[in-house]
């Protein structure tokens, strides 16, 4: 396997979804480039629809890029080598609603190829890890939002994994879980797991990221890491972002 | 190939905890046991009526089963994200596709496994309260003490899995499913402990072996096309199979004394062999080009 100190490395990637009848509806991504380095956390910042979501889809093999070169691992996304040391959660906690706290987790030890000795032990530490053992036999699909997300989590974790991948890992957390969540990124950073998340919330950001990017309509507008982006982060964000807006809550009230 | 069993297992626990499969069920179940019972005034055909009903519940209601339920369970994977949680670890489409095939088969397989040792029973019980009525004359007599166990295998797993459900957290529909599994296989194998219906063994499985084709169809169309239009797709392949279907109608030769040898319901069973094949590369080869969202 080839080994490099970029684990994830994004040249001129494009993305154009098309309808039915292969006519383009939207490019989503517009000539990316961005490095993402063994052992760091780097965050991609952007508004809504901006095409980080989608960056991370073609990360992970989900989605098949129209142009440019994705190498995770240095190698193509969709080699099953590179994927077996990533861990992903995704913006929405994808889980089987007929599925047990507790199974969901064996479900996805078991896609991690854990044997089954090591699958039991880890599903009982990361089930007490997010505070859900007393429910851990309860249907996911009976779970509050925050509730299922932290399972979402836990399976990220599961298989110990080189790269985690979190797409908007607070969505949907109270304010007490995405602290919880933030000194828990800080935590594996440092123990030396590699980060690359997305959100639009830049507090998130400013609190764990190494290095962010900001990007919007699918383009890379800045790069850096947090201090040298200005004192404030959020002020930086709006002078790149918020020109050209076409949110005009104001003259809607009015 | 841990990974493979883990997304097969999932998705046959996943279509047997699915209500619709508990509906189709008891649907076939209700078919194969009750409706021979509005024709035992027929007197002396009890035994075919029963075996026609119960070949019937397997055969169409197999094909619903293996089509309506295995779109569902795809789709659902591919709409709710949970393919591509699935999908973002180490295991290729392929493998993911044919291990989720591989699980709806074997729900398809206790579905059909079902069906068949409740027909089992009912012609049993047709049988030997046939031949009780015509020895006594009296016609009422063809309701034996199969009769009331084909009976239980429709009524006592869903009230029993409501009361395990009730008191120790069963989940209600699989544990509905496998209780009817249970059920009908012990009351076949108690009605059978003497004797296997040597010539109904193998049309049985001749009409089981049909719906699996198209369960491969529903499954490849569903990794391409939405619910409705995997469900059309399907329909069409049927339509352009069904004289050759039709050839698996065999109750009438049976009926006539005949036997069906297990070397034809070997070749014929292994003829679909390259459609299932077909069908799933061609799932394999829609997976591979799917944007996953």
């Amino acid at each position: 396997m080839n080994e490099t100190d970029d684990v994830v490395a994004l040249d001129g990637v494009r993305k154009v979804f098309r309808d039915f009848w292969l006519r383009p509806t939207v490019a989503a991504v517009d000539g990316l480039s961005l490095r993402v380095r063994r052992g760091e956390v780097f965050g991609l910042l952007g508004p809504n629809g901006s095409g980080k979501s989608t960056t991370i889809k073609m990360i992970l093999g989900l989605l098949d890029p129209s142009g440019g070169d994705v190498r995770l691992f240095g190698l193509p996304p969709r080699s099953v080598k590179a994927r077996a040391r990533l861990g992903y959660l995704p913006e929405l906690s994808y889980l089987h609603p007929f599925l047990t706290a507790r199974e969901t987790l064996r479900y996805y030890a078991g896609l991690c190829s854990l044997p089954r000795g090591e699958a039991i032990e880890r599903t009982r530490q990361l089930l007490d890890m997010i505070g859900l053992s007393s429910v851990a036999d309860r249907a996911v699909g009976g779970f509050s939002k925050g509730m299922a997300r932290r399972v979402a989590l836990a399976s990220a974790l599961i298989g110990r994994p080189e790269l985690l991948v979190l797409d908007e890992p607070t969505s949907g957390l109270d304010p007490v879980s995405t602290r919880e969540v933030k000194t828990l990124v800080k935590a594996l950073s440092a123990g030396g797991m590699t980060i690359l998340m997305t959100s639009h919330l830049l507090a998130d950001a400013e609190d764990v990221c190494d290095r962010v990017m900001i990007v919007n309509h699918g383009k890379s507008v800045a790069e850096g890491r947090i201090g040298e982006l200005g004192a404030s982060l959020e002020d930086f964000f709006l002078a790149k972002v918020g020109e050209g807006d076409d949110f005009v809550l104001a003259d809607f009230l009015s | 190939m841990r990974r493979w069993h883990a997304i097969a297992r999932a998705t046959a626990f996943e279509m047997i905890s699915e209500p619709l499969s508990l509906l189709l069920l008891i649907s076939a179940l209700s078919l194969a046991v009750l409706a021979p019972a509005f024709h035992y005034h027929q007197f002396g055909e009890a035994t075919r009526m029963a075996r026609d009903s119960g070949l019937s519940a397997l055969f169409t209601g197999g094909l619903a089963f293996a089509v309506f339920v295995t779109i569902k369970s795809f789709r659902r994977e591919f709409e709710s994200g949970t393919a591509a949680m699935a999908l973002a670890h180490s295991l290729s489409r392929g493998a993911f596709f044919t291990a989720k095939v591989a699980g709806a088969l074997a729900a398809y397989a206790v579905y059909a496994a079902t069906v068949a040792a409740t027909t089992l029973v009912m012609v049993r019980g047709a049988e030997i309260g046939g031949a009780v009525a015509a020895r006594t004359g009296d016609i009422a007599r063809v309701w034996g003490p199969s009769f009331a166990i084909g009976v239980c295998a429709v009524v006592v797993p869903p009230i029993a899995a409501a009361a395990l459900n009730r008191f120790a957290r069963f989940r209600f529909v699989s544990t509905s499913f496998l209780l009817a599994l249970l059920l009908s296989v012990g009351g076949a194998a108690y009605s059978f402990r003497a004797s296997l219906a040597s010539s109904l063994a193998p049309v049985m499985v001749l009409a089981a072996a049909v719906a699996p084709a198209f369960l491969c169809a529903a499954a490849a169309f569903s990794a391409r096309f939405r619910a409705n239009a995997s469900a059309a797709a399907t329909g069409l392949v049927f339509a352009a199979f069904l004289p050759c279907v039709g050839a698996y109608y065999m109750s009438d030769a049976l009926s006539r004394g005949g036997f069906l040898p297990w070397s034809y319901v070997g070749v014929a069973a292994f003829a679909l062999v390259p459609a299932e094949a077909a069908f799933i590369l061609l799932g394999v080869h829609f997976l591979d080009r799917l944007d996953l969202q």
